[in-house]
């Protein structure tokens, strides 16, 4: 039981860390990406959508590691 | 060679080299302080066991999983991995977040090894063999998981593991040469262009994976390669500007009155 717990907290900490929008904002973004695809929205849309939401949760995720850090707004 | 399997060597050899540079710090902490003979068992142990992993994972997952799959779960995992490189990268070169600094855990490392008990007279060490298998298989692993995604997306097993053994002799070679952790190595300039291109490997194949063609083909991996890049040298810039106040203030209350 032991090992499962240490081999799940690997994992957890392999791809999670301590960011968890990281993880879950990218899952999110492709789910939302193919909904557009099944849409048929064209494919030069979706390729920018899906690059602008990553881009968006890289930013969101930055933001949130200097609030936390308790950094001031300037 | 096609252009992806450059790009593709290029990945695997820089980010590998990162990792690399790591498990050579725990390493050398464990064979200067404790004994080399059972440190380079394990470190040889840790490697025979990533190499492995990757050829048995590496070619089941590409002969058993189709490929639209493979490249959206395999896109999926590169994209998380890569923005988190990406974005700690940021972070540190805006000077939100500490460096990384192989000479400081070089120190730390050997402060704890210090107060485990004495290298036996004869034999194995086991405590040397342990730390080293555990850091070289931990930091390889890594290493693992990028040239078998890698090479399962874009059937270029081949070239990633060529980046990465490369990578391997090079930083063995160097750590061989100059004995003392690789402290020199601009490591957080490596992990800021790592993650950018692992962010854009992970966006172009899970995108592929979701029903995206995208247009231009592969020429589209350079667009989202330069467009991440712009975007995150944006960040740098922006956090630096977050963070320069905080400096003045302190800088000013530290001033005399």
């Amino acid at each position: 039981m032991r090992y499962v717990r240490a081999f799940g907290a690997f994992w957890y900490d392999f791809l999670v860390g301590d960011r968890w929008e990281l993880f879950l904002g990218p899952i999110g973004a492709l789910l939302l990406v193919r909904l557009l695809v099944v849409a048929r929205v064209p494919s030069d849309v979706t390729g920018f959508v899906l690059f602008a939401l990553v881009a968006g949760v890289a930013a969101a995720s930055v933001g949130s590691a200097l609030r936390e850090a308790g950094r001031p707004r300037g | 060679m096609s252009s992806i399997a450059i790009v593709t060597v290029v990945s695997s050899f820089l980010a590998s080299a990162v990792e690399f540079v790591e498990a050579v710090t725990i390493v050398l902490a464990v064979g200067v302080t404790r004994q080399w003979r059972s440190t380079l068992i394990g470190t040889l142990a840790a490697v025979t066991a990533l190499a492995v992993l990757v050829v048995v994972f590496g070619t089941a997952i590409a002969v058993l999983v189709p490929i639209a799959l493979l490249r959206l779960i395999v896109g999926g995992f590169l994209l998380i991995y890569g923005l988190q490189w990406l974005t700690k990268s940021v972070l540190r070169a805006g000077g939100a977040k500490a460096r990384h600094d192989e000479a400081e855990i070089f120190a730390r490392e050997v402060a704890a090894l210090r107060e485990e008990p004495p290298v036996p007279a004869t034999g194995m060490d086991w405590i040397s063999f342990t730390v080293a298998f555990k850091g070289v298989l931990l930091e390889g692993l890594e290493v693992a998981f990028i040239v078998v995604t890698f090479g399962a997306s874009a059937n270029l097993l081949g070239p990633a593991a060529l980046g990465a053994a490369v990578a391997a002799v090079v930083v063995l070679l160097v750590a061989a040469l100059v004995h003392r952790p690789l402290a020199r190595v601009p490591e957080n300039g490596l992990k800021f262009v790592v993650g950018a291109m692992l962010t854009t490997f992970g966006t172009f194949w899970a995108g592929e994976g979701i029903g995206i063609s995208w247009p231009e083909s592969d020429a589209a991996i350079l667009v989202l390669l330069f467009a991440y890049v712009a975007l995150a040298l944006a960040g740098v810039w922006a956090v630096r500007t977050w963070v320069a106040p905080q400096g003045d203030r302190a800088a000013a209350s530290a001033e005399p009155r």
